[in-house]
Order: structure tokens, then sequence, then C-alpha cells
């Protein structure tokens, strides 16, 4: 349901939690070996939209895992050296990313009602509430304290 | 979510602390997942050993280490039991050869804590990537855990076994207790194929079968059961290993049905999903080229290190590889690694293709990998591999020329030291 400067995208919330933070939009999966660096939090697979970008802080909207069973340890590991995303967003759940939002344990929404792909943009405030499962994404200048 | 009274009793912490912190972590995912209800695991393969990611945890308590990242506990519980039969796979360290392979000493004794907490929790360590050639298949509507993400296409797809790849700390906590999420390729209904495959090309080799996969996987949607037709006649376990570990390098397959191969596909009707296929695409020799185009340097040169055998070799492999390098040597200052399983080694060992291969100056490697163990020879400047998942992961981690090609190509450019002319 849009608004004048919000949109609300529903889901299932998978683990609760609120948090807000930019979007960072991976349209396309990230792999496992070799695609994010677990001491910096940066995409490295080759080639990738998001190579060089870092899912630190970000409210990460992803297509789904590939690669490695591994998937989910590489989120794990970067999570102890406090690297995370503030939230995560699967529009469809898969099993690799099902285990990469317990280990990491920020607030998830997942099996989105709407394509975020064609709604979110890059930068775009989101705030993830896990509890509701809803997306709000604020499209405007994000409104500050007392607004 | 639905829990049977010994569930509930393992997570009232009846039945030990570790099967309590599993049953709750694989609870957690089940929740995650919108499963309903958890299925039995009869087999565990487990990626063990001191893996690089687990320095994350600033600790030198082993047991801290272990409760963190593979059972997600902040409580330190040690490791003590599995619930069901389990299998290591690789680990960074080849025990027998760990110096050929760069591993310090220091490495060398840490990984072995690490094997050895594992198999005091009752672990096999056969530490490898290949389970199905080392005793542990699953049959039709069975369920296990992998940690391996080309495993997991053999055993579904090869078959009919049941399991998700849903990596290590589900792998770790289902080996525990003895439970995953009744969900994804353990429910019948979510099997069905919804991309159909048609290999025009003529895959004979295991560097077609490669390629097939690795561009299969280029332009498999997520969330997608693919099914290979057409010119499928020569598949086999041998190029549908590496057919598999190409295609879950590129993309995130559970399952990949062959028509007229696999079980669950004599037909295309009793594999398609009941809405239908979603898109049909066509594998011809213009998607092989463009495959090893992706995977290879274009450049000659001199190459310092070459490694075979990912997904680990089987035995009719490693005897090729002996029975090529007989009467040859490998070029000075270029080093050829091959690498199996142990039970393996143990059966080249007694044929004699052990020593064939170390005569001529390579070495046959147990139990790694480069990609897992990170480690090649210091000051490599160009590798090669005949292995497109091993060449494509590797290629962010290092500055070198990463070369892909056949084992044979591999071969020659092990005793040339060049690779192209």
């Amino acid at each position: 349901m849009r608004g004048m400067e919000t949109v609300v995208i529903r889901g299932r919330g998978a683990v609760p939690g609120i948090a807000t933070g930019p979007a960072m939009v991976c349209r396309e999966t990230i792999q496992g070996w070799s695609g994010i660096d677990e001491k910096t939090g940066k995409v490295i697979e080759k080639g990738h939209p998001a190579e060089g970008q870092t899912i630190r802080g970000v409210v990460l909207i992803l297509s789904g895992g590939k690669g490695s069973n591994g998937w989910s340890s590489h989120f794990h590991a970067a999570r102890i050296r406090g690297i995370s995303p503030c939230a995560l967003v699967f529009p469809r759940i898969d099993s690799r990313t099902g285990v990469a939002a317990v280990v990491c344990g920020v607030p998830t929404v997942v099996d989105l009602e709407e394509d975020p792909f064609k709604i979110i943009e890059n930068g775009d405030q989101v705030t993830v509430d896990g509890n509701s499962g809803t997306l709000t994404i604020y499209k405007g200048p994000f409104p500050t304290k007392g607004a | 979510m639905n829990l049977t009274e010994e569930e509930r009793r393992m997570l009232d912490g009846q039945l030990g602390p570790l099967k309590r912190k599993a049953l709750e972590f694989v609870v957690s995912y089940a929740n995650v997942l919108g499963a309903e209800s958890l299925c039995r695991v009869s087999k565990a393969h487990l990626f063990c050993g001191a893996h690089h990611y687990l320095e994350a945890v600033r600790s030198t308590d082993m047991d801290e280490v272990i409760s963190e990242m593979w059972f997600c506990s902040g409580e330190t519980i040690p490791f003590d039991s599995v619930g069901c039969f389990a299998q290591s796979d690789c680990s960074p360290v080849d025990h027998l050869n760990w110096l050929k392979m760069g591993c310090t000493e220091e490495e060398f004794l840490k990984n072995e804590r690490y094997l050895d907490r594992c198999l005091r929790a009752g672990v096999h360590l056969v530490g490898s990537c290949v389970p199905y050639m080392t005793g542990f298949i699953p049959l039709r509507g069975e369920h296990y855990v992998t940690t391996e993400s080309h495993a997991v296409l053999m055993m579904n797809s090869l078959w009919g076994a049941c399991a998700n790849a849903d990596g290590i700390e589900a792998a770790f906590c289902s080996a525990v207790c003895a439970r995953t999420p009744r969900w994804g390729m353990h429910v019948p209904e979510s099997r069905k194929g919804t991309h159909l495959f048609y290999l025009t090309c003529e895959p004979e080799t295991v560097e077609d079968w490669d390629l097939v996969g690795y561009a299969v996987g280029l332009r498999l949607p997520p969330h997608s059961v693919p099914i290979l037709a057409g010119n499928v006649e020569n598949a086999d376990m041998v190029r549908l290993k590496s057919c598999f570990a190409a295609m879950a390098t590129t993309a995130g397959p559970e399952l990949c049905h062959i028509l007229g191969v696999t079980p669950e596909a004599p037909t295309l009707a009793s594999c398609l999903s009941p809405s239908g296929l979603e898109d049909e695409v066509e594998i011809g020799p213009k998607q092989l080229r463009q495959a090893r185009e992706i995977l290879c340097d274009s450049r000659p040169g001199r190459v310092d290190y070459i490694s075979l055998g990912c997904p680990h070799y089987s035995i009719d492999q490693v005897g090729e590889v002996a029975s090529w390098l007989k009467g040859k040597k490998v070029f000075p200052g270029t080093t050829l690694h091959v690498w199996t399983a142990l039970p393996i080694r143990a059966v080249a060992d007694r044929c004699g293709y052990t020593r064939t291969i170390e005569e001529a100056g390579g070495t046959l490697m147990v139990g790694s990998c480069p990609l897992v163990s990170e480690k090649w020879p210091s000051g490599t400047t160009a590798m090669a591999f005949d292995s497109a998942k091993q060449a494509h992961y590797i290629k962010p981690l290092t500055d070198a020329k990463v070369y892909f090609g056949s084992s044979g190509e591999c071969l020659e450019a092990a005793v040339s030291g060049r690779w192209g002319r």
C-alpha cells in the first residue's frame, strides 16, 4: 500500500525485533565462498552489482542464497567481528538464508507479498519489523525525531 | 510448531544441554522457514576441523569456539555426542602431507585437536566432500544433512534422498538432535522441476559436464529445481559430481532432475511442477565456450601450481592420473597436487597409484583442497584447476592467473610448466 512518503510491504516476521537502516538491494544472490569478506563485510564476488559495498549496518534485501552450504557461516563470522546488517529481508525464504537469519539474529522479514526490487532502491531508509512482518520504506526525506 | 513428546523433553533439557541447545537452533530455523514440524535425520556430513572462519571468535578455548560457531551458543557446552551416523567433510589440513600444503605444525596440531573432539563425539573422520563415495549413501526418502553443496545435489538427485543446503550450524545442530525442519527438499511437493535445460551440446568428458553445470547455474534463478534433458545419455557419477559442483557454485539448487536418468524423473510429467515450466533454456556449444572463457585466463604463460580433484577424485580418476604420469616428470618448480578422500587413497596406495604420482613429482593429497585450506605454494603467479568450482572461488582470493581445463590439459601443464602455447 502506497502513502505519500512511505510504502509498506507485508510479509512474514521470521526473527523478531525492529530496526531501521539504509537499504542495500541485491536482486542477484551473493555466493557463499568468496562472496563476503568476513573481516570487512564487503561483497567480494567478482562482477556482483554490489561488489565493494559493505553489509555493515544496512537493511540487506537479498533474493536468496547460492553456492556453498556454508553460506550462513560467513554472515556468522562477520557478526562475531561486529559486522552485521541491522536487518534482513528475504523476499522468498530458502534454506541458506534461513540459517543466516538465525545466526545473525537481527530483525528479519521474509516471504513478501510484493516484489521489493520494484519498490526499494539502494539507500532508501527501511524499517524492518520482524514482529508484525512488515517493511516500511521511506521514499522521501527520512523523517527526523519529532517530525 | 508441532513437536513430539521426545522433542519436548529434549527442549526441556531432559536429554542434556547440548541436545537442548541443538534443538533450540533447529526450532528457530524451522520458525524462520515457516515449517510446522521436524523430521528425523539419520545421517550427517559435517564441516569438522579448525577452519579459518572459526578465528572470528578470539579465544583459545576450543569448546567456546565450537559452542559459538557450530551451535550458536554463547554459553560453552562441550560437543560430546551426535544423535545419528556422522562423517566429516573436508578440513583445512591434510594430516599426512600438511608440510607439502605449507601448513605449520601449529596449524596441523590445532586441526587435529578439533578433529579429535569430533571423533570423541562420534563423527567418523573420513574428511571428504564426496561422502557418497565413502559409505554415506542415504536412500530414497531418507532425511540427512550435509555441509557440502554438491553432495546435496548428488544424493537428492541420484538417490531421491532428502536434504536442504542449510549449512554448517544447522548441520551440526541436526547431527546432535537428529532433527531438521520438515520443509523444502524434505517435502515431496517441493521437489518438482521448474526450469528445463535442454542440452544440445554433446557433453562427453568430465570437463564438458563441469561446464554444463556452470552454464546451467548461471541461468538458474533462486528457488528453482532444474531438469536436464536432451543429450544426457552419458551422465555418470563422476561426470555428475563435477557438473553438480559447478551448478552449486553459480546457483543454489538442491535437486536436479535428469530426464530418464534420475529416479524421480522417468518422464517429464512425473517430475514437473503442477504450475508448469517457468522457463526453457538451451545449453549448446556456445554456452559451454562462454563458461570456459569466464573460468580460464586467456593469457598463456608459466604455471606454478596445478590442483586436480575437486570434488575429490574417485579411484578411477586417481588411477587415470597415475597412468598418464607414468614415466613423466612434473616440471621443476611446478607443484602438482591430486586431491582425494582418505579411504580412496588407501586403495591408491594398494594399487601403486600413489607411488607412481610421487615418482613423477606430484603428491596424492587427502582430506582438504586449496579452497577450504586457502593454501597454495607461496609466490604462485599462476595456477590451474580441472574444476570450475575451484577456479571460480579461488579467483577473488588471489592476484595469480587462474586457468581452468580438463585433467589432461592440467597434466600437460604440470609437465611443461606452461599453460597454452
